[in-house]
């Protein structure tokens, strides 16, 4: 592959964002002018503006006050804005984290162990294997209203469907990972002498490790999802909840606001990932010497 | 040529001598539903401290019953004694060790780490550890790849460090299968002096599976000819060049070139058979 420069990429980058954002800025403006080049969808009406976005985005963060004045951090103004509304930016925002953050965990960690135990024992997996087939074809997003109505509108039932759509993801990849573990590596490690306790801990689960973190990524996004369609369905706080609020209000700005924070929570939580595959799979990066 | 002429099967030892045992050894696969008969009634015994390679063109079985004496396969029919023990299939035979044609090394630990392991599982202290790990980094020529990671790595590097990795356990009898053979020509000569030197030293009990006569030559203190499909012996050779042996000069004697042509058209035959099977 040719190397390009990364100033050139990087200066093509920032010409797009700008035409982009000017487009999305000023594009309804020319519907006076020029009404057939401009489509409906424009309209700030549905999509807001970036600027409208950005002073929304203020007064959803408590900085500024709702007539336009910057809230002082010393003051007590700030404090005061964020307790006058449970569900501020910020709340929301830890409160959809925290819920990600442990849909996440459970469905990998309980994902990776079944995909594990499975992946080892042809007889379990044969025995389970319709049952995962059946059960994977269900869209799992289609059981958040079942689960938010037994679980109720409090931070479990957002954990359990953010759960459940992550630990097959994770469980799949790991049980191929597991399966195809090449013969040679537990051959070797057997007849060195291991258990198969010592085989799973130092040849299966390194091995299955490349397949797992494959999966990481849109795990991630999967589990934000999952945390997110629970918000809508019935909850008190999140960031969900503040999309159905303003979507209830008629409000755009309000919804982009919430996307534009999801946007942001989503990269940097692929941003960790990536930076803890590189570090766990860094024997994949070194090239031959020859 | 008295040596030349020496035949299956050799004659009987004193039991406690023989430290591989091999009866009537059979193997059969299945395949698409035929039956493939990969090894026929093999029978050899190894003396302790010998150098035996398993030597035929590729079919002829030879690794499958090393396979069957590191227990990776279950035999058919007859079985497999080590010191008087009978070998299971699937349960490891303390002291055996394994080097197979793919270096197999593990590619997330460092070369250290992998040249460990076998320490590792039976709970050897890290300190101790890692002296041993230097000594034998030192003698695979590895020095200042301890922290790199296999795929750094040339193949040759490789294959010394999946040597070492077995080595360091010290197995009494260790079983090689076509170690070097993906190895260019003098990779493979570097290998063979490798080998000799620590052959020389520990004396364990070889078998070594190659199709290489050359190679054969060069380590072994007798050869079993291997037939093509079903794998039989076909024949036995003892070789008797003085040792400690220096893998260069012993292909230029006059008896190296005898030997060689003696067991190249045996072997030649085989190849022949192989190729029309």
């Amino acid at each position: 592959m040719r190397r390009y420069s990364t100033l050139g990429t990087i200066g093509w980058q920032v010409l797009i964002c700008a035409i982009v954002l000017s487009v999305w800025q000023w594009g309804y403006d020319l519907r006076t002018r020029l009404p057939w080049l401009v489509p409906d969808l424009l309209d700030p009406y549905f999509i807001s503006k970036p600027s409208m976005i950005f002073d929304n985005f203020l007064i959803q963060s408590c900085l500024k006050s709702k007539l336009g004045v910057f809230n002082g951090w010393f003051n007590g103004e700030f404090a005061k804005c964020l307790a006058r509304n449970e569900n501020n930016l910020w709340a929301a925002t830890a409160i959809t984290l925290k819920n990600t953050f442990f849909g996440f965990v459970t469905g990998v960690v309980s994902g990776f162990v079944a995909g594990l135990i499975l992946g080892r024992s042809d007889r379990l997996s044969a025995i389970f294997q319709p049952f995962i087939t059946a059960v994977n074809s269900i869209p799992r997003i289609a059981l958040a209203p079942i689960i938010v109505l037994a679980f109720g509108i409090g931070d479990m039932s957002k954990i359990v469907t953010s759960w459940i759509v992550v630990v097959f993801l994770v469980f799949f990849n790991t049980f191929e990972g597991a399966r195809s573990i090449d013969e040679g590596f537990t051959n070797a490690a057997r007849l060195l002498g291991a258990s198969e306790w010592q085989i799973t801990r130092t040849v299966v689960i390194p091995s299955t490790m490349a397949w797992v973190f494959a999966s990481l990524t849109p795990a991630i996004s999967f589990a934000l999802i999952g945390v997110i369609v629970g918000e809508f369905i019935g909850a008190e706080r999140g960031i969900g909840r503040l999309i159905i609020e303003s979507e209830a209000r008629g409000e755009a700005s309000g919804m982009m606001v919430a996307v534009v924070v999801l946007m942001l929570v989503g990269v940097v939580l692929s941003a960790i990932i990536w930076r803890l595959q590189a570090y766990l799979l860094r024997w994949q990066r070194q090239r031959s010497a020859d | 040529m008295s040596a030349l002429e020496t035949s299956a099967p050799l004659s009987p030892r004193a039991s406690a001598d023989r430290r591989v045992e091999v009866k009537g050894l059979s193997k059969s696969f299945q395949l698409a539903r035929t039956t493939i008969e990969a090894v026929r009634d093999v029978s050899f015994d190894v003396r302790r401290g010998e150098f035996v390679a398993l030597l035929g063109p590729s079919g002829s079985g030879k690794s499958t019953v090393l396979n069957m004496i590191a227990s990776l396969i279950r035999p058919t029919g007859g079985e497999i004694l080590i010191d008087g023990k009978r070998v299971v299939a699937g349960k490891a035979t303390p002291d055996v060790g394994y080097v197979f044609q793919r270096d197999t090394l593990f590619p997330w630990r460092t070369v250290a780490d992998n040249i460990g392991y076998g320490l590792e599982l039976s709970g050897v202290p890290v300190s101790e550890r890692r002296d041993r790990i230097a000594e034998c980094v030192a003698q695979a020529g590895l020095k200042g790849f301890e922290n790199a990671y296999p795929s750094a790595l040339s193949g040759g590097m490789r294959q010394r460090a999946a040597l070492m990795r077995t080595l360091i356990v010290e197995p009494q009898i260790l079983l090689m299968d076509e170690p070097f053979g993906a190895l260019d020509t003098h990779t493979k000569i570097d290998m063979h002096e490798v080998l000799l030197r620590i052959w020389e030293r520990e004396q364990q009990t070889v078998l070594f599976v190659t199709h290489d006569l050359g190679e054969a030559l060069t380590l072994a203190d007798r050869i079993i000819l291997f037939s093509a499909r079903p794998g039989r012996i076909k024949d036995m050779f003892e070789v008797d060049f003085a040792r400690p042996r220096d893998a260069v000069k012993v292909r230029e004697t006059p008896r190296y070139a005898e030997l060689f042509q003696h067991i190249w058209h045996s072997l030649g035959e085989e190849f022949v058979k192989g190729r029309s099977a």
